[in-house]
């Protein structure tokens, strides 16, 4: 308990970040190495060994100690698992994950660094890409391969190249060849009536024409961005939770609430039995959903071993 | 592992469908007495199962399967618990998106389920859908958090379905599969086992072993959908018989997958291939990460190819004993999964970095061709008799 007050004295001053970061960092190596949260862990083992029914003994191979007591999957009674905590000390554990976190990606931030420096210097066979932290950005244009700041940049070349190409061909290419050769020249009134279209359409003002042309054009360019946009961000999503990382709980069918099991309690008279009482869903105390165990709770499909991306064949 | 599994969780030639689908008709390898083998069974289920091998602990479980299906014909009517399955919307739409599930990770083998009745359709889905997510535990992108103690929670959750009380919705539906057709939770659990063993190990010293990783991953499926395909009343061949196919059938499909994708799971590290048979051959771990196809090679795949076609014809036998409106799905993804041996054999065996694929032509002109094997009913009295040795 010592240890532990001790820690959540620590965890005060580094979120208001008054230590400096490498000597948070130690204070954090030194009491990882204690463990200290542990205390908070061994009075709710009990509930752990009970939900577990593990019929292995053996440790986990990541060799965490402060992860051994913890699993990844949910079951019905896994929630209890932090019952014994007050509500105090539920806050202070949750700033000081918090904290944790922070630091974890200041460390990873730091490797990255150091791992770029040393993969510079080194001759490496594969050439690995990392790819898998920061995924490249897929073009909301459909058809188009991943953008990266190059690739957009070749877009608004291409883009602007495009728009002066067809301003100069409509504005002095194509006057000119009627002028001079006249080539072209078909007046709207004869083109509508080349194509056997009804007349009215020839009175159409130019000014009207050019404009609902270049309407029509955008806004089902943006229509058809924005289709490909939602279809892409769809298949971002786990499939399982359909994005929101939970599933519906089975024993309250998703309402939060069931009826208590509790068992009858009979007195004297004949009237009813049992009037059916309900009482929060022990599996999702009354959240009516629970944890999903592939995307786990991020709602994100991941890279998996089955990705495009990294699977060879297909 | 991360290969192997592919099919059975996400099979592009509709090999869970293919092992899913329980086939009838005689024994595996070795050739016994079913009465000696019932009391060898009976015995050594209290004995240490030391010395025996894989296939004769495979095929005590699948005379379990059989028995225990009689029993349950006895016992359906026991209530299932309806604490997750009172809500009928919740339980529709769970057997909904057990469909979008299957339809987004195996497209063919979800068009082969296409072909069942619509009911059957939902149970396979259901049992797919947990297959799957077991799979990804150990193989999908949260495989590092996974220790041993989240695989027994796992199990418990599945004990607990199958008593009825069901986790989640995924759960739920297959807690209603499970209390509509007389499955057991055996070949669950088998297959946990076998998650169990793919996070230990790597390679396998001899056939024995990558017998039984094949019924951890693949028999069991065919073992779980056996009472959802339904055998035949008409069936004159014994429950064990038609168990013993599906399990062939899934060893088969297994064999098939390892066979395909030696190449890509050699890139991961793993050999699926019996080391014994490898030293025989003349070959190594060295030769495989290596890649090149030499005649070492192709007579090492041909003795390979021909023992995953001996299981396929084990299987065979089986598919006719089934029920009429699910011999035609079976008969499909059998048929087609065969195919990818002859197009393994098409690309000069190198399934190092060749993908042995069958064409969509292919695979469309399969479905008469199995609509028609489909027309074939259960065997006679006699022809059952005799092949029953």
């Amino acid at each position: 308990m010592t240890v532990f007050s001790l820690y959540s004295q620590i965890s005060s001053p580094l979120s208001s970040s008054k230590l400096d970061p490498p000597k948070a960092l130690v204070l954090f190596a030194s009491s990882n190495g204690r463990t200290p949260l542990r205390l908070g862990f061994s009075r709710t083992a009990p509930p752990f060994r009970v939900s577990c029914s593990s019929s292995s003994s053996s440790d986990d191979p990541s060799g965490d100690n402060l992860r051994s007591n913890f699993c990844i999957i949910e079951g019905p009674e896994t929630v209890q698992d932090f019952m014994q905590m007050q509500l105090q000390e539920i806050q202070d554990n949750i700033r000081s994950r918090r904290n944790k976190i922070f630091l974890l990606m200041e460390e990873v931030r730091r490797l990255r660094v150091q791992q770029r420096i040393k993969s510079a210097e080194g001759i490496d066979a594969f050439g690995e890409v990392d790819s898998n932290e920061m995924p490249d950005i897929p073009s909301s244009i459909p058809f188009l391969p991943h953008m990266t700041q190059k690739t957009l940049k070749q877009l608004y070349f291409t883009s602007l190249s495009f728009i002066a190409g067809i301003i100069i061909f409509g504005g002095l290419v194509a006057p000119t060849l009627e002028l001079k050769l006249g080539l072209g020249g078909t007046s709207y009134e004869d083109f509508i009536h080349n194509m056997h279209l009804p007349v009215q359409l020839s009175q159409v003002d130019p000014i009207v024409a050019s404009f609902s042309g270049g309407a029509v054009g955008v806004i089902s360019a943006l229509m058809l961005i924005e289709a490909n946009n939602v279809d892409q961000q769809g298949k971002k999503r786990c499939k399982y939770c359909h994005g929101t990382g939970y599933l519906a709980c089975a024993r309250c069918s998703a309402s939060g609430e069931c009826l208590s099991v509790d068992p009858i309690v009979t007195d004297a008279t004949d009237g009813p039995l049992r009037v059916p009482t309900t009482q929060r869903c022990p599996n999702c105390s009354g959240a009516g959903k629970v944890m999903c165990p592939t995307c786990l709770c991020t709602g994100m499909l991941m890279a998996s071993e089955h990705d495009p991306r990294i699977d060879p064949f297909d | 592992m991360s290969g192997v599994l592919l099919w059975v969780v996400c099979p592009k030639g509709n090999a869970a469908a293919a092992s899913l689908l329980g086939l009838g008709g005689g024994k595996l390898g070795r050739q016994q007495r079913p009465g000696r083998v019932r009391v060898a069974a009976m015995s050594s289920a209290v004995a240490n199962p030391v010395a025996r091998t894989s296939e004769e602990r495979v095929y005590e479980v699948v005379l379990k399967q059989a028995a225990l299906v009689r029993e349950q014909r006895k016992e359906r009517e026991k209530a299932a618990g309806t604490d997750g399955l009172s809500n009928w919307d919740l339980l529709n739409e769970a057997y909904d998106r057990c469909g979008e599930v299957c339809a987004e990770y195996a497209k063919t083998f979800y068009l082969g389920t296409l072909l069942m009745t619509p009911e059957r359709r939902r149970a396979v889905w259901a049992i797919y859908v947990w297959c799957r997510r077991t799979d990804e535990l150990v193989d999908g992108p949260n495989a590092s958090h996974i220790t041993p103690k989240a695989l027994d929670r796992w199990e418990q959750r599945l004990n607990d379905l199958f008593e009825g009380r069901p986790y989640d919705m995924y759960d739920a539906a297959l807690a209603h599969t499970v209390s509509k057709y007389p499955v057991d939770i055996q070949p669950f659990k088998d297959m946990i086992e076998g998650m169990r063993l793919d996070l230990k190990k790597s390679r396998y010293k001899n056939f024995d072993e990558l017998y039984l990783y094949c019924y951890y991953v693949a028999g069991t499926v065919g073992l779980m959908s056996v009472p959802v395909m339904g055998i035949a009343p008409e069936s004159k061949a014994s429950t064990e018989s038609v168990y013993n196919a599906a399990l062939a059938l899934g060893i088969a499909n297994q064999l098939t997958n390892i066979l395909r994708d030696v190449g890509e799971d050699a890139r991961r590290g793993r050999i699926y291939l019996p080391q014994d048979e490898l030293v025989q051959a003349g070959l190594s771990d060295e030769d495989i990460f290596r890649g090149q196809v030499t005649d070492k090679w192709r007579s090492f795949m041909k003795d390979q190819i021909k023992r995953a076609r001996m299981f396929f014809d084990e299987a065979e036998k089986g598919v006719v004993e089934l029920n009429a409106a699910s011999r035609w799905p079976v008969w499909a993804s059998l048929l087609l999964y065969k195919q990818i041996l002859d197009a393994i054999e098409a690309n000069d065996y190198n399934n190092f970095t060749r993908r042995a694929y069958v064409g969509k032509t292919k695979k469309l002109v399969s479905l008469p061709i199995a609509y028609g094997r489909a027309l074939v009913g259960p065997t006679s009295t006699k022809v059952a008799e005799l092949t029953r040795i």
